[in-house]
């Protein structure tokens, strides 16, 4: 099968601070999902702008269905914005405050000119009963609605031009657990009624567990482990995806935090980026950085990898 | 908390017809009824306009606008035959009262308008474009504002021939870099929002963008500014006109009248003190409709 | 600790918290669970004397440790804020001053409220080794430290000052979740050090059984279900708790 993103090496920076160390990620058509599993810091926001050519790349390349997104223009450039849209984190800001659920859902279809003008308000009633608002709601401005709606209005708006992959930057972290509950659902609908592949990232484990085949967990930038999601979460090699996942809260279960809790916020300069939280750190991950490599069945970055497989055998 | 909790706000605040047609215009109408100052600016400003508009038939003299000497009836004092008493030439101040109105709302007008359109485009460009576009445009804006506006509207004025005309010129020349300087804040942070990233990632192009998206947003803080210099405006007008800077005689320009009235304030006191009434109603009147404004048009208090 | 009768939160004519019953004893942690718009922050405020402030008004009666707050005067209820009971809230970078650093900050707190001069540095020093943080962060202004950090420093303040009742609303919510169960892990030691009574309000009743001893549900402004903690978790009695149960992410439960 062949990939409908591809995305190998990239770097990415503000000015001349590098925030993204080199990643590589790959999907193939739909309905398939990745999940990019990090915290604040970890660089996935910038991938995704970076993803939508929001954000500069620096180095690596970026490839869509065959193209080399990174050099796009013109028309061609027109093609991909159709093809991938981005629904944010914040359903909020991404609506124009002034515009109503019309307008901000029929926006796509004016600039694209996909529908003539006379059915774009049929297409956006249909758009909205699809993400299961009603149809009424289309008069309503954003501050009228409340923070579930927002993200639906969203992700229709999203899905007004039929895109073949979605970058979800993470979409329900601002809501409430029982509204996420309700979006997640219904990105699982989309998902098969569409054949929809996407990029998820999210900083929760349990939403990219059920929604995505693989993961990759970045941490400052840097890809620490990646594969099927279900290895990734069931027999975690990481040290730091492992606590991610005892991070996760469980009604039943309690796990003492994983990490080594850091006075400063320092990230080492050389090294492992996580050698500073770690508490299997040696000296070797404090003076070179691990690379990627295989272990059973995944790619793991760290120099510990085999001990913890082990451990885990 | 507001802001999330929307399930709390009674759903009749949604459902009436005309108030959701009206709300399609403006999403802060809803509101507007509950800003008491906006509406009492409002009504007194239209009787203002309206006055101004409706002059040659709702004054007794309508003549006496213009270049007329009645040399029998100099200074008399308000009576039923002239309501806000005569001039040193005896005209009927009521009707140039009257008439002040159009000299005034018309400077005004035409300030706001010239500022707003020049300070708008400035300001925009500015923001939305960024890099060395911004730097120049702004350093251009700074240099106007180190001067006082007042100062430049003087000097200005001096240098061209004194009317109405030049003095809302010499205004207008000063007034702008302040919504430049306005808009391009606005732009540059409406930049920033997620509805601007929406919009670049939906393939709007970048005309799209500002006018879809960065004018409307960016517009309105300078609307409501507009309404809050209003006032100003027609202090400035007054002051040039008093200074001899401004509308000369026989325009019926409010401070023009106070200017030639001052030296009979203590013999008599109607001919300053009218217009002087008048230039104080109609500040005060936008003033309050600028302020209700601010109120209003803040989409998110908008509801509440 | 805390006594609270048939206390009711309004603004204007809409009443957006009451509860009728609640007893917290000193070293217990109660959770309050709930979505937006549930009246559980509105709670959370009532119970620090705040309402008033966000120009509401409450009636029914808080004791706290015997002592009946709802009639006390603003001056009366400085003396019991950040004395006898303190807030931690969702963005504590927020609600720390950023023009002085966390140092004088700590000191300035300890100062308002009477700790002697003698005692502060030592206080100071112990507290930040019961949260886990490196003195050397007093240095440091607000925006330089992590979310995490502040949330800890936050923490750290309300063990130095030794309150009896801590009430926390959303403390973790914006924080990652490696950050949030460290920071839960100092919110234990706290209870445990100090026998700090904790109010603990989130939306996420997975992260409320994490800490606390008992429970209660709140929607629209009403209490929904009320009990010890393993019997609301395992054993809910009210449709509404087991929809908010079901919408924890949970991992491999769809597979």
């Amino acid at each position: 099968m062949s990939d409908l993103l591809l995305v190998q090496g990239l770097r990415l920076s503000y000015g001349e601070r590098e925030v993204v160390h080199g990643v590589d990620l790959r999907v193939p058509a739909g309905p398939y999902g990745l999940g990019i599993i990090g915290e604040s810091g970890s660089g996935k926001t910038t991938i995704a702008r970076a993803l939508l050519k929001l954000h500069p790349a620096g180095s690596g390349s970026v490839t869509f269905d065959g193209a080399d997104v990174l050099a796009l223009k013109g028309s061609a450039l027109s093609a991909y914005r159709r093809d991938v849209q981005l629904v944010f984190q914040d359903g909020d800001g991404a609506l124009d405050p002034r515009m109503s659920v019309l307008s901000s859902v029929s926006e796509p279809l004016a600039i694209h000119d996909t529908v003539p003008k006379a059915q774009r308000r049929e297409r956006v009633a249909a758009l909205l009963d699809e993400v299961g608002l009603p149809i009424d709601i289309m008069t309503r401005y954003p501050h009228q609605l409340s923070g579930g709606q927002r993200q639906r209005v969203v992700i229709a708006r999203a899905l007004a031009l039929e895109p073949r992959l979605l970058v979800l930057d993470e979409p329900t972290s601002a809501l409430d657990v029982t509204v996420q509950e309700r979006v997640l659902q219904l990105v699982e609908g989309l998902r098969e009624r569409r054949q929809l592949a996407y990029v998820l990232i999210s900083h929760n484990l349990a939403v990219v567990d059920r929604l995505c085949e693989s993961s990759v967990v970045l941490y400052e930038g840097a890809v620490m482990e990646s594969g099927p999601t279900r290895d990734l979460l069931d027999s975690p090699v990481h040290p730091y995806t492992r606590a991610l996942r005892s991070a996760v809260p469980e009604i039943g279960v309690h796990r003492p935090a994983l990490t080594r809790i850091t006075a400063g916020a320092s990230v080492p300069s050389t090294g492992c980026p996580y050698s500073e939280r770690c508490p299997l750190v040696l000296d070797i991950c404090r003076a070179q950085t691990p690379a990627l490599r295989d272990v059973g069945g995944r790619q793991v970055a760290c120099h510990r990898a085999d001990d913890v497989a082990n451990l885990l055998a | 908390m507001s802001r999330q909790t929307p399930d709390l706000l009674p759903a009749a605040d949604l459902a009436g017809e005309p108030r959701r047609r009206l709300s399609r215009i403006w999403p802060g109408w809803g509101s507007a009824k509950r800003v008491p100052l906006l509406i009492i600016g409002s009504v007194l400003g239209a009787l203002v306009v309206l006055a101004g508009l409706l002059a040659p038939w709702i004054t007794p003299y309508p003549q006496d606008a213009g270049a007329v000497v009645h040399p029998a009836q100099t200074l008399l004092a308000p009576s039923a035959a002239h309501w806000f008493g005569t001039d040193m030439v005896g005209r009927d101040i009521f009707t140039r009262v009257i008439f002040g109105a159009r000299v005034s709302l018309g400077i005004v007008v035409l300030v706001l308008v010239v500022s707003a359109v020049v300070g708008l485009t400035v300001g925009l460009a500015a923001g939305f474009f960024g890099g060395w576009l911004d730097s120049v445009l702004m350093r251009v804006t700074d240099v106007f504002l180190a001067f006082p506006a007042l100062l430049l509207s003087v000097a200005l004025a001096a240098v061209l021939s004194p009317s109405a005309l030049h003095a809302a010129m010499a205004i207008a020349f000063t007034w702008w870099p302040w919504y430049a300087r306005l808009a391009r804040g606005q732009a540059a942070s409406i930049r920033r929002q997620g509805y601007s990233d929406a919009a670049r990632v939906l393939g709007a192009s970048r005309t799209r963008q500002l006018v879809r998206h960065v004018l409307p947003n960016a517009a309105t803080p300078v609307f409501v500014q507009m309404s809050l210099d209003a006032a100003g405006i027609i202090l400035t007008a007054a002051t040039l006109s008093y200074l001899g800077l401004g509308a000369q005689d026989p325009t019926p320009e409010w401070g023009l009248m106070v200017a030639q009235g001052q030296p009979l304030a203590t013999t008599a006191w109607w001919v300053i003190t009218f217009p002087g009434f008048a230039i104080l109603l109609t500040a005060v009147a936008f003033n309050f409709v600028g302020d209700g404004l601010q109120t209003v048009f803040d989409p998110k208090r908008g509801l509440r | 600790m805390i006594r609270v009768r048939d206390l009711q939160v309004s603004y204007g004519d809409s009443v957006v918290a009451h509860i009728p019953e609640l007893d917290l004893a000193a070293g217990q942690v109660l959770g309050i669970a709930g979505e937006s718009g549930s009246g559980k922050s509105q709670t959370a405020l009532a119970l620090m004397g705040l309402t008033r402030y966000a120009g509401g008004s409450v009636t029914g009666s808080v004791q706290l440790g015997g002592v009946e707050l709802s009639t006390l005067t603003n001056k009366q209820w400085r003396a019991v804020r950040g004395r006898r009971m303190a807030m931690i809230l969702q963005s504590p970078r927020a609600s720390l001053n950023p023009t002085i650093t966390l140092g004088a900050l700590f000191g300035r707190t300890l100062k308002l409220h009477g700790v002697p001069r003698a005692e502060r540095q030592a206080r100071m020093e112990q507290a930040l080794v019961e949260v886990v943080l490196d003195p050397q962060i007093l240095s440091r202004y607000p925006h330089e430290v992590s979310g995490g950090q502040a949330q800890r420093f936050a923490i750290a303040l309300v063990a130095a000052l030794r309150v009896d009742v801590l009430i926390a609303d959303e403390p973790t919510s914006a924080l990652d979740v490696t950050v949030q169960s460290e920071v839960i892990d100092v919110l234990r030691g706290l209870r445990e050090r100090h026998g700090t009574a904790i109010v603990f309000i989130s939306h996420d009743l997975a992260v409320i059984g994490e800490l606390a001893d008992q429970v209660m549900v709140m929607r629209r402004g009403e209490v929904v279900e009320q009990g010890p903690t393993s019997q609301i978790l395992h054993e809910p009695a009210q449709q509404y708790t087991r929809e908010l149960l079901l919408a924890v992410p949970v991992i491999g439960r769809t597979r």
